[in-house]
């Protein structure tokens, strides 16, 4: 319990920096926002007012302070583009991104749990190379690029599915498939691929492990040992993998849903990025920070729960 | 293990920021908008057009938006006074006809009969006062364009009159070049609507808008023009110019402007896809600090004039979707000067340098360009490799383009590279660049002769006698180098076979009320 209390609070202490990262990046943006919106056409009067109704004339400490004094109600500000309130704003986004995160991971981790294990389990065969080099070749190619290539083979080549768009779970299953699908693999394949290579080397030192081979000289069979023994104690260090992949994921799919006009809370940030908006800049940052302690907060708990070593040496973790 | 988290924290975070660095607000620059003067279309199949745009709108109130993504939306949703043709010549709009007074200080404007708002209410006089006030009294984005109006008034509820301080012949062009001067709806501003649901008097109404996605607008069968044939437009936002592409040939829209200039000679072969590709008036230009050593000598500025390849240029930033142009406005505008002193010559740049007594090696050379329009870094470029063959050594600082503008607006920069847009009346992008008292005249450009002749061209209500003012204008600034024109871009846009009434403008505007699909 005191392992639980103390990672919450380490996490509110790092939430409190990320508001005054967040903030502090954007004043350090080059370009005012206003300037910015008006063109080249620039008349002093018009900029003046516009500064003034976007409260942007205020110190920044003053701007903070009333920022992080709202945030704590929920009150986000409101975005000086659309005028909108930013937390309307980002909640309509979050469906879309979270159905992509969840199709990325959910292709993840079916590719390299299977592929991970297989892949150790025959080490040194044909089909542990093939997986070792695709897994490498996962790694290393760029998101966007990959993106691309599904859109010109799939929708301009193949014509089989739409190249962009969202359609929501809710209205139509069917149609949702088709169009989260290409995302969805672009999405997955990286995070797949830097898992599976976690799993196999993870399962490789399992397997050498002493327990291991007590349970093979017991005669238990192989199926079981791998199961019983090898896949429980290989899981530990996967889930934080698995963690980091995640919160990596809500960090990738804003390249992702730009290739793919995929209406989530990626697309919202390069938006906000392109216009400078920034009251709907650090929502979405703020908001993406909170998914991200949360995950890794409930990562640490799991982790605890699969090894109770942990939480006995808990306190500085 | 754990101790790390932080660090991937700050990580995404970067990731998320590092993109605020490195791109810019580029779409928020004003645009025009349009023309069309297309007869009737005899179709009548319906159906809802799919348009992919590239970017999504920032605020659909008209009168606050500068980005053109909204524009392209707002072009269909509402109306003006009057508004440009094909050939950017002002018609009759929400005002049927119009008169100026004897000393062309009030003009009257007769409003068409019967119009009503997207909502079913009465269109009156009232409505456009409430617009022209709002926009002038809160110091609307457009409010530049009302600096010569004393007052707008109802004289009955279907007249206008507006009386202003000076003869205006430009007015017509400054309350209906675009859609940002729009008639808006008070109760739609009052209620706090306007900005994701406009209420408009034009061809469609908006009906749906899905954040993030897209924007759904329905015909409106009362539109004064008559009844678009298309049931609706549906504006999707893709901002990947490959994804959008490939969406029009795969049919899932049926047009897009998101076109990359190197795609555009593969797409014109390309049976899938119809091209429509017109000269802009749009310009791109270079402009010397004049208040900079050696720029302040003319014959220094020519000298760069001769020493630039326009036609290597636009080859190599437009893959040759564009024209060169040695002034502002291109032929097919009636403002257009036939001006060509600098063609390519760089012997003759040597020769005005020595003329100058100006060594080309102390030629203090940074051409300053913005990521935000790749076209100004990628020209530069080949400037800077131009100049170096007339021994100037050139330099390029790439800036975030709110960066840019400071440094322009302090005057910190030798030459720097620019595109204006949306270009209608020549007092506007002449005046505000070149006159010395002009708002955007960074340069330090001062010419009495030119400053009369603005003066004067502000004025003139003839026509034939304005443009004559113009052609000395455009030719005195171009002798005087005050700015180096290069070019005018092309309007590049793509729809499938078949798309109907529609026809791409030199100014931008995306008209789809005579639009009828395959």
């Amino acid at each position: 319990m005191r392992y639980v209390l103390n990672r919450v609070l380490q996490s509110v202490v790092v939430l409190f920096g990320v508001t005054v990262v967040v903030f502090l990046i954007v004043q350090l943006v080059p370009g005012d926002p206003i300037r910015i919106g008006m063109g080249t056409r620039f008349d002093p009067e018009v900029y003046e007012a516009l500064r003034r109704a976007s409260g942007l004339d205020r110190p920044p400490l003053e701007q903070y302070l009333s920022y992080v004094g709202r945030a704590l109600t929920g009150d986000l500000g409101v975005s000086f583009r659309s005028g909108q309130p930013v937390s309307h704003l980002i909640v309509a986004r979050l469906p879309a991104t979270v159905s992509l995160a969840v199709v990325g991971i959910v292709i993840a981790l079916l590719v390299s749990f299977p592929l991970g294990i297989l892949s150790a389990v025959r080490n040194g065969s044909v089909l542990d190379s093939v997986v070792r080099a695709a897994s490498q070749l996962g790694v290393s190619l760029p998101n966007f690029w990959l993106g691309m290539l599904l859109i010109l083979l799939f929708s301009s080549t193949l014509g089989w599915l739409p190249p962009s768009g969202y359609t929501p779970l809710t209205e139509d299953p069917v149609e949702w498939l088709r169009r989260v699908i290409m995302p969805g693999i672009t999405v997955g394949v990286v995070a797949g691929s830097i898992l599976t290579r976690y799993v196999r080397s993870s399962v490789l030192e399992t397997l050498s492990m002493d327990h291991v081979r007590t349970a093979r000289s017991k005669g238990l069979p192989g199926r079981i040992i791998l199961l019983r023994h090898v896949v429980r104690n290989a899981l530990v260090p996967v889930i934080t993998v698995t963690g980091t992949q995640i919160a990596a994921i809500l960090g990738g799919v804003i390249v992702v849903e730009v290739v793919f006009a995929w209406p989530g809370l990626g697309l919202l940030v390069y938006d906000a990025v392109r216009a400078r908006d920034f009251p709907l800049l650090q929502g979405a940052v703020l908001l993406i920070a909170v998914v991200f302690l949360i995950v890794n907060l409930l990562v640490d708990l799991l982790y605890a729960k699969v090894d109770p070593r942990i939480e006995l040496g808990g306190g500085d973790g | 293990m754990t101790s790390a988290r932080p660090f991937r924290l700050a990580t995404a975070a970067a990731v998320a920021l590092s993109l605020a660095a490195c791109s810019g607000g580029g779409e928020a620059v004003d645009m025009g908008d349009g023309a069309g003067d297309a007869s009737g279309s005899s179709s009548t199949q319906g159906g809802t057009l799919v348009a992919a745009i590239a970017g999504e709108p920032d605020n659909l109130d008209p009168h606050v938006t500068t980005a053109y993504f909204s524009f392209q939306v707002l072009e269909n949703v509402y109306d003006t006074l009057v508004e440009p043709d094909v050939n950017l010549e002002m018609q009759p709009a929400l005002a049927e006809s119009w008169e100026t007074s004897e000393d062309q200080l009030t003009w009257t404007f007769t409003l068409r009969d019967g119009v009503t708002w997207h909502d079913g209410s009465d269109f009156t006089a009232d409505d456009v006062v409430y617009s022209y006030t709002r926009i002038m009294e809160e110091q609307l984005s457009p409010s530049w364009r009302f600096s010569s109006v004393e007052s707008v008034t109802a004289v009955d509820e279907q007249t206008v009159e507006i009386a202003v301080s000076e003869p205006s012949p430009n007015l017509l062009a400054n309350i209906g070049g675009y859609k940002g001067v729009a008639i808006v709806q008070r109760a739609n501003v009052e209620a706090g609507d306007i900005n994701t649901r406009p209420v408009g008097t034009g061809p469609f109404e908006l009906t749906d808008y899905t954040p993030g996605s897209s924007i759904t607008l329905t015909a409106n069968p009362n539109w004064y023009g008559g009844a678009p044939a298309v049931d609706g437009v549906e504006f999707r936002f893709i901002s990947e110019p490959t994804t959008a592409v490939a969406a029009l040939r795969s049919g899932e829209v049926h047009w897009t402007d998101n076109v990359p200039p190197q795609q555009v000679a593969a797409l014109a072969e390309d049976s899938d896809v119809e091209l429509g590709q017109v000269g802009s008036n749009d310009y791109w230009y270079l402009a010397l600090n004049q208040q900079h050593e050696p720029f302040d000598q003319v014959e220094v500025r020519q000298a760069i004039a001769y020493a630039i390849d326009r036609e290597g240029i636009t080859e190599a930033t437009m893959f040759g979707n564009a024209t060169v142009n040695q002034t502002a406005i291109p032929e097919a505008s009636s403002w257009y000067t036939d001006y060509s002193t600098y063609d390519f010559d760089p012997d003759q740049a040597v020769s005005l340098l020595e003329q100058a007594g100006v060594d080309p090696a102390d030629i203090p050379m940074n051409i300053m360009v913005s990521s935000d329009y790749p076209e100004t870094v990628q020209a530069a470029q080949i400037i800077a490799s131009q100049l170096g063959d007339i021994g100037i050594e050139a330099e390029i600082t790439t800036l975030d383009f709110g960066a840019w503008l400071d440094e322009q607006g302090q005057g910190n920069f030798d030459m720097l590279m620019m595109g204006w847009l949306g270009n209608i009346d020549p007092d506007d992008f002449y005046y505000s660049q070149h006159h010395s008292e002009g708002a955007n005249n960074y340069q330090g450009y001062s010419n009495p002769e030119v400053d009369e002749l603005l003066d004067q061209g502000r004025v003139e209500t003839d026509e034939a006698a304005r443009k004559a003012i113009y052609d000395q204008v455009s030719t005195q600034i171009a002798d005087d180098a005050s700015y180096i024109y290069l070019y005018n871009p092309d309007v590049v846009q793509a729809w499938v076979p078949g798309l109907e009434g529609y026809e791409a403008m030199p100014n931008r505007a995306i008209r789809f009320r005579e639009a009828s699909l395959p």
